[in-house]
């Protein structure tokens, strides 16, 4: 699923450590997630919605 | 190194893990050191054999715990997948290797090695696991 948050990131000058402390998970994660590699849950999708002060429809495309 | 982790659950699987493997050597031992000295019988022989199996199993339960307490769901699915692969790969060599047994006389593969097996498997399959998400 591709998405913004490395755009979203960027604008607040966050590394992906950063995010992960925030969203307290691995920076592995991170990169899973923004790289398109691993879906987030939901849970965890509100929760970067609400991190960015956005919506997830905002943050993530559905390529389908 | 366990003080490096930050992750607590995931130091708290090591810790236990690190215990469970202590308790297995430890009691490994003892379980030899009995039989070679009093020969135990009856209910007491299986006592004393099946005293090295219990932190094995001890681990697995903290292999469970350990995914029940992990908050990072993207490890708990690495983890996952691994242990998916560990179940994978040891089923398909005992299948192959029972086979061979039956047919071919292959050399017996007692069944006290299968744990072991599969932690090889399961750590192939982390490397593979994690590789694809790089």
């Amino acid at each position: 699923m591709k998405n913004r948050l490395r755009v979203l990131r960027a604008e607040r000058d966050w590394s992906q450590a950063d995010l992960a402390e925030r969203l307290e998970v691995s920076r592995q994660s991170v990169n899973a997630i923004e790289t398109g590699k691993f879906d987030p849950s939901l849970p965890l999708a509100f929760k970067l919605a609400r991190l960015f002060e956005t919506t997830i429809e905002d943050l993530f495309t559905d390529e389908g | 190194m366990i003080c490096s982790i930050k992750n607590p659950a995931e130091r708290r699987y090591v810790i236990r893990m690190w215990v469970a493997a202590g308790l297995c050597i430890v009691f490994a031992f003892v379980a030899a050191f009995t039989f070679r000295l009093s020969h135990p019988t009856g209910i007491l022989a299986y006592l004393v054999a099946v005293l090295p199996a219990l932190p094995i199993l001890g681990a697995l339960v903290c292999t469970g715990v350990y995914l029940a307490e992990e908050k990072d769901e993207f490890q708990r699915n690495l983890l996952v997948q691994s242990l998916l692969g560990g179940t994978g790969g040891t089923l398909a060599l005992i299948t192959v290797w029972g086979y061979l047994e039956d047919f071919a006389k292959t050399p017996h593969l007692d069944l006290i090695w299968i744990y072991a097996i599969f932690w090889g498997f399961a750590g192939i399959s982390y490397g593979v696991v994690r590789a694809r998400y790089r």
